[in-house]
């Protein structure tokens, strides 16, 4: 039996789909971290944030970089800190130190954390330029 | 390009990925099939519990639980329930757990201390200088490091005269090929184990260490601490070896890390600690 126009059209998506979806599992896939994330950062208060990149810092334990990020309700910019995992976690991902430059636009999805402050451990981030995504090696889901 | 194309082509792209990620090694080991190499050994009989001549590599030991017989676990561990914490002890660990880590000392940058200097990040050697009676363990994690005394007849200096320290005083030796290290003297300013196990300047450790293969080694350790547990215990895990660098490069060598470096993480503690006033 010859599969019918629509199946053949499920199929194709759904190939699409199973490999978009073992590319983002590897790509964020929960590394090991030193700490506890749950301690520091709330699963409840997922964050999606585009801004342009203000600072960046290559240093253990954590990569930290920094954004500008334009408030809808307020009108103001905000300074957000995002928090990746150590280098050498996340050049396994793929980034190295120049990766992301200042004043680079990008996308980061990530977990707020729960003192409420400015700052999120970031899971994946997209680079507006290029769209390309990156795991940012967060220990979300790693038993401490 | 079409439909089919870009579908074949995400579809080989994420297999790949998938086939080439970092892969456990503990879990590589168990079900690879592979054949392991053999335990190496110097010309002398002593096992070599490092990398060959010639060779490179470190021990992953950022996982491993002293109970429970999951995973890595030992096929003799204990379950958690069978664990002999004495009341308070239990109670302490409830809590710290409930916590998520929070009080984690070794999220402050503090040493690791006891077991936990088998369940950090960034690798670990172990060299071994049989003629200077001294071996040491040199953990990647801040680079701490552990001087293991293996002088025969070596003991431990009186109580009184130990000044208690995050790794304690080691006195090593070896039963065949398994090395035994016997630790007294730790403070009582970390965490032994991740988690929060807790221990009491009682604590006393008494460390197996067996190369089942050139990939694998058997850790086991008895924790004998009077003042946190009603009777001595033993667990351990299996730790892998690692021919990659850290971040997966080509190379099997320990670099440079340093918590303190960068160390954020502390002041949005103390903010969530003051809150709970």
């Amino acid at each position: 039996m010859v599969p019918g126009d629509s199946t053949m059209k499920r199929l194709k998506y759904g190939f699409v789909a199973v490999g978009i979806v073992a590319i983002a599992g590897v790509l964020v896939a929960p590394l090991a971290a030193h700490h506890s994330f749950s301690a520091q950062y709330d699963s409840n208060q997922p964050v999606s944030l585009r801004g342009a990149v203000t600072k960046v810092e290559w240093m253990n334990p954590h990569v930290y970089f920094y954004i500008d990020v334009r408030n809808e309700e307020s009108g103001r910019t905000e300074n957000w800190a995002l928090e990746m995992g150590a280098p050498a976690v996340i050049q396994r991902n793929g980034w190295r130190q120049n990766t992301m430059k200042i004043g680079d636009v990008v996308l980061v999805e990530g977990t707020r954390a729960r003192s409420g402050e400015l700052l999120a451990n970031a899971r994946s981030v997209t680079m507006a330029s290029n769209g390309e995504r990156l795991g940012a090696g967060s220990s979300e889901n790693v038993t401490p | 390009m079409n439909m089919r194309k870009i579908s074949q082509t995400v579809v080989a792209a994420g297999l790949a990925l998938a086939l080439h990620a970092p892969v456990d090694a503990a879990a590589r080991q168990a079900g690879s099939g592979d054949e392991a190499r053999p335990t190496p050994f110097w010309s002398d009989g002593r096992v070599n519990l490092d990398a060959a001549p010639g060779e490179k590599g470190f021990w992953n030991v950022m996982r491993g639980s002293v109970f429970g017989t999951g995973g890595t676990g030992l096929e003799t561990n204990l379950e958690f329930d069978e664990i002999p914490f004495q009341d308070w002890a239990r109670d302490l660990y409830e809590y710290r757990q409930s916590r998520n880590g929070l009080d984690d000392p070794h999220a402050r940058c503090f040493p690791a201390g006891g077991m936990r200097f088998f369940t950090v990040p960034n690798g670990l050697n172990i060299v071994d200088q049989p003629e200077m009676n001294r071996m040491f363990f040199i953990s990647g994690e801040n680079r701490d490091w552990r001087r293991i005394a293996m002088e025969p007849g070596r003991e431990h200096p009186p109580e009184d005269e130990l000044l208690p320290t995050y790794f304690g005083d080691s006195i090593g030796w070896w039963e065949g090929e398994t090395l035994v290290v016997d630790t007294v003297g730790f403070n009582e300013r970390f965490w032994m184990i991740r988690g929060g196990m807790p221990h009491t300047r009682f604590l006393h450790l008494t460390e197996r260490f067996t190369r089942l293969d050139y990939d694998t080694m058997r850790y086991e350790v008895t924790i004998d601490d009077k003042g946190a547990y009603t009777e001595p215990w033993t667990g351990g895990w299996l730790i892998p070896w690692q021919t990659v660098n850290y971040d997966n490069s080509e190379g099997g060598e320990i670099h440079e890390y340093f918590c303190g470096d960068n160390e954020r993480d502390s002041a949005q503690f103390d903010i969530l600690i003051e809150a709970e006033r």
